[in-house]
């Protein structure tokens, strides 16, 4: 079954609070991002919902705002929802990112699902 | 209205060090204060969001707090403050700089420019068919080279009624619309400056109003490539670029930044007087960009060089 799912990294990897960027399909650019905060962790697609293909961070891995409690996207300022991906100011406002299905195995392997990744955003 | 430009954009900020590291690595130049310059003293001023002597962010938070225009003379300095003063409070700041808010709600600050005088080389190209302009032996590119920004080009800006915007700044600061995209906005410059535009001005829902972007003059195309690799090989984000504009004819290269706006290079814009006719195009990739490159690191179609 591991071959259906993208390995992203272990859980230790990613600052608590914090996020990471992953390129699992090698295009280049990130495709996913990964918000560890607290006990809970969340993954979405990396594009903002405001702009077809943006990817949201202004440098690697910077995700969230500076209190860390909302993810943003650098181009113009928007803010979402930590937990529900949904934009709460900025262009988007309304709109959600697309959440992917995070798995954290056992070992604390984080994952995600090859086909979930794959279908339509 | 004899203005000049925008000296200086005035930015309160969540991360003032991440910002701080943002125009260092960008390339302008610390002088104290969280005050970053370009070559000529045209720049950005970083502070933290709750410092109480800012004007109030607009309510859709906006980082941008405060555009200051650099002036000819103390004389367009009180002209501006008659005009402004008809209708709205203009406040004289310590420094005899004056503040107001235009009719979107924007704050706006006028003062004596601050802009200095620059010597600096321009980029210099070859080509058959005309004179030499760079010289026999002289070197076009110097590998590792980190240009420096050299003069505040333009600021862009989100706006809920870009009619109201260009009418405020056509008939009340004595901006000329240069060129213009259709139900998006026009590119204006002050009466002081030849540049395309100074100013841009986007059409949006009211919840966007902010800024979009701003840019800073670079000595050439080669001078945006090598600021924006430089940037790229620190791990910051391309927004858009690089590539070439066809209204105002400038290069150009995008950053998305801490500013929770973009950041841009630009180069050899072109420039105008009154006798120009400004055109109007549908917004869109088709008449937006002459054309766009993607930036990938550095390879060589040879691979490395051969183990001793």
């Amino acid at each position: 079954m591991a071959a259906e799912r993208w390995i992203l990294c272990a859980l230790e990897d990613i600052p608590n609070p914090g996020a990471r960027g992953f390129d699992p399909l090698n295009e280049g650019k990130n495709s996913v991002f990964v918000v560890r905060q607290q006990g809970e962790v969340f993954a979405y697609r990396d594009r903002c919902p405001h702009l077809d293909g943006m990817t949201l961070p202004w440098k690697k891995d910077n995700y969230l705002n500076a209190a860390g409690q909302a993810i943003q996207c650098a181009a113009h300022g928007a803010q979402f929802n930590i937990e529900t991906g949904l934009c709460t100011s900025g262009p988007c406002l309304g709109q959600y990112l697309s959440k992917l299905t995070v798995g954290v195995s056992s070992r604390g392997q984080i994952s995600i699902s090859k086909a979930e990744l794959a279908g339509g955003e | 209205m004899n203005i000049i430009g925008p000296d200086t954009l005035v930015f309160g900020v969540e991360d003032t060090s991440a910002c701080e590291q943002f125009l260092l690595d960008y390339g302008l130049s610390a002088v104290g204060g969280g005050r970053f310059e370009a070559m000529d003293g045209t720049g950005v001023q970083v502070c933290s969001a709750d410092d109480q002597s800012l004007p109030a962010a607009l309510p859709t938070g906006s980082m941008l707090r405060k555009t200051i225009y650099g002036v000819a003379d103390q004389a367009t300095l009180d002209a501006l403050k008659v005009e402004l003063g008809r209708d709205r409070e203009v406040t004289v700041l310590d420094d005899g700089s004056l503040q107001v808010a235009d009719d979107l709600g924007f704050v706006l600050g006028f003062q004596v420019t601050i802009r200095k005088t620059i010597s600096a080389s321009m980029e210099k190209i070859n080509a058959p068919g005309t004179s030499v302009q760079r010289s026999i032996n002289e070197i076009g590119v110097v590998n590792g080279a980190q240009p420096k920004p050299r003069s505040l080009s333009h600021a862009v800006y989100f706006v809920p009624d870009a009619e109201k915007a260009e009418a405020f700044f056509r008939d009340r600061l004595g901006f000329v619309t240069t060129d213009r995209f259709t139900k998006v906005g026009p590119f204006m410059r002050p009466a002081g400056s030849t540049d395309h535009h100074t100013v841009f001005f986007i059409q949006t829902p009211p919840h966007m109003q902010g800024c979009e972007h701003f840019t800073f003059h670079m000595g050439g195309p080669t001078e945006v490539m090598q600021a924006g690799s430089n940037l790229e090989s620190k791990g910051y984000e391309s927004f858009w670029g690089p590539g070439r504009h066809i209204f105002g004819s400038n290069w150009f290269w995008y950053f998305k930044s801490p500013f929770g706006c973009n950041m841009e290079y630009d180069a050899d814009m072109d420039l105008h007087d009154d006798t120009w006719q400004a055109r109007e195009a549908m917004p869109g990739a088709d008449n937006s960009q002459a054309f766009l490159l993607q930036y990938r690191e550095k390879w060589a179609p040879m691979g490395p060089p051969p183990k001793p």
